[in-house]
């Protein structure tokens, strides 16, 4: 589904972001990137949905040279991939069905499409009876769950994940988990960045561990450290 | 389909009504722009009606009777090839007469009516070798003693510095209307801009979730193309006004018979009026083009 080869990534001032890295990830993994700030975990990220483009190497993603690929076939790329952040990013002024929705309307899906798909996802992240409500009227958790909502409607191959815990509490992090888990047994691929030790001992999936651009380790069922 | 196409309409009209003050000074600067554009167009073509018949060096034109003899219009017509005083000339008959009758008053369909090619003067239209017009004044009292002249009509000084004036009035206000016409392009271009910037998280989500580039640009170009459409519909009402009391005006002067003919028909009023709606519409259409390319990084 994902592999890499020999990929290198330098940014401005000669900053190395990831240097000859190699890695392989199967049609429905769950990978935990870990690592410390500024290890290359949000490049890795950002390459495989050609966010940035690799200075070396090349990046296979669901049969597709990421790197050659033209411009315009950058957004079907983008249509197989779902992504989710840190800080949410949903739109304030639309309610949580409505930002929803708007990943299936700008793509140009029909009405009767989204009218059945966006109260299915919002029933499956547990918002059915929030849809009506703007986001700064939710927790931070269910916030998250509405974007994991936006990412996942389109229902992708591959879910990238940049530190969706970063901002919630043990507990509410927990049920994220939960969630992710569940989308990844219905086949979808996970690949997750994150700082959080006790996620990553307790799920015990495969874990790749970046230091200063180079990966460190790669072990299925791996732990933090 | 449909539903992208109401998508395009809705955002394009939420993004006009966010911006409500920047929308309306870019539409109103289209309209004054195109409004002078428009007044330009008009009063040239009036000043081109009312003069039609003394240009290409024409000075002055012999009319002849409509029941002239052979013999009369014969000998007119051996001075004019023989006299060294004279450089060229052309003879209008009676039907072209008539069709150039038709063509002036074509507004005028009642008056147009009123006439027959029959009644029509034919005509010479004369260049003199010297266009100095005391040479010109001379010629003319000849020619107006003739057999079988009716009259003789010369170009007078009057006329020429009224068709000069009229120049310079359309040409200042064309020179205006072009620099006014760039402001346009650049204001429309900034509130674009700005709609760009009002909606910069909208973007960001629509990029990562795979809308295309042209989907992302399009209700902002039409967002464009709109203020200069608008634009432009608000100044055809102005180019009526001009039509009605500036040209009119000229036409109710007495001091100079000819410029009675400083008319345009109406329908060249709604050709220039769908002149500005694609004047309007490009304009537009290009001051956003560039910033959704400059500013919107996709």
């Amino acid at each position: 589904m994902i592999r890499l080869e020999g990929v290198s990534k330098v940014f401005k001032g000669d900053v190395v972001a990831l240097k000859n890295a190699t890695a392989e990830i199967q049609r429905g993994e769950f990978v935990f990137l870990v690592g410390p700030s500024g290890s290359g975990k949000s490049t890795f990220i950002r390459l495989l949905n050609r966010e940035e483009v690799a200075d070396e190497g090349r990046i296979m993603v669901a049969g597709k040279d990421v790197g050659e690929m033209g411009a315009w076939k950058v957004p079907y790329l983008r249509r197989q991939i779902g992504y989710i952040f840190q800080d949410y990013k949903l739109l304030p002024k639309k309610t949580v069905s409505e930002n929803v929705a708007f990943a299936l309307e700008v793509i140009g899906r029909p009405r009767q499409v989204i009218r059945t798909q966006v109260p299915a996802i919002l029933e499956l992240v547990g918002l059915s009876r929030k849809s009506e409500r703007l986001p700064d009227e939710l927790s931070g958790g269910e916030q998250q769950r509405v974007s994991i909502a936006r990412a996942f409607v389109n229902r992708p191959l591959i879910l990238l994940a940049d530190e969706p815990t970063g901002n919630l509490d043990p507990a509410t992090s927990v049920g994220i988990m939960r969630l992710l888990d569940r989308i990844n047994r219905s086949g979808t691929t996970v690949v997750m960045a994150t700082h959080d030790r006790s996620i990553v001992d307790t799920m015990r999936r495969r874990v790749i561990a970046l230091d200063r651009g180079v990966i460190r380790r790669d072990e299925s069922q791996g732990v933090y450290e | 389909m449909l539903s992208r196409l109401w998508y395009y309409v809705r955002e394009t009209f939420v993004s006009l009504w966010r911006n409500l003050s920047l929308t309306l000074a870019a539409i109103l600067t289209v309209a004054i722009s195109l409004s002078l554009v428009g007044a330009s167009l008009l009063i040239r073509e009036g000043a081109d009606r009312a003069t039609a018949q003394f240009q290409e060096g024409v000075e002055f034109i012999v009319f002849m009777r409509a029941d002239a003899s052979p013999d009369q219009d014969g000998a007119i017509r051996n001075v004019l090839d023989n006299s060294p005083a004279i450089s060229g000339y052309t003879y209008v008959d009676k039907n072209a007469a008539y069709l150039e009758f038709q063509q002036l008053f074509a507004d005028k369909p009642e008056l147009v009516e009123s006439v027959t090619a029959e009644v029509m003067p034919p005509s010479y239209r004369i260049v003199p070798a010297d266009p100095d017009a005391g040479n010109v004044g001379e010629i003319a009292r000849q020619f107006g003693e003739q057999p079988g002249v009716k009259e003789v009509a010369t170009a007078t000084d009057a006329i020429r510095q009224i068709e000069d004036f009229s120049n310079r009035v359309s040409q200042a206000l064309l020179v205006a209307a072009v620099v006014l016409v760039g402001v346009s392009a650049l204001l429309i271009l900034n509130t674009v801009f700005t709609a760009i910037g009002a909606r910069r998280q909208e973007i960001e989500v629509m990029k990562l979730v795979g809308a295309t580039n042209w989907f992302i640009r399009i209700p902002f170009m039409l967002e464009g193309t709109i203020h200069g459409l608008v634009g432009a519909a608000l100044a055809i009402p102005a180019l009526f006004v001009v039509d009605d009391q500036v040209l009119a005006y000229f036409q109710k002067s007495d001091a100079v018979p000819l410029f009675r003919g400083f008319a345009v028909p109406e329908g060249f009023v709604w050709d220039t009026s769908i002149w500005l709606l694609l004047i309007g519409g490009v304009v537009g259409m290009i001051g956003s083009a560039v910033a959704v390319t400059r500013y919107l990084d996709i």
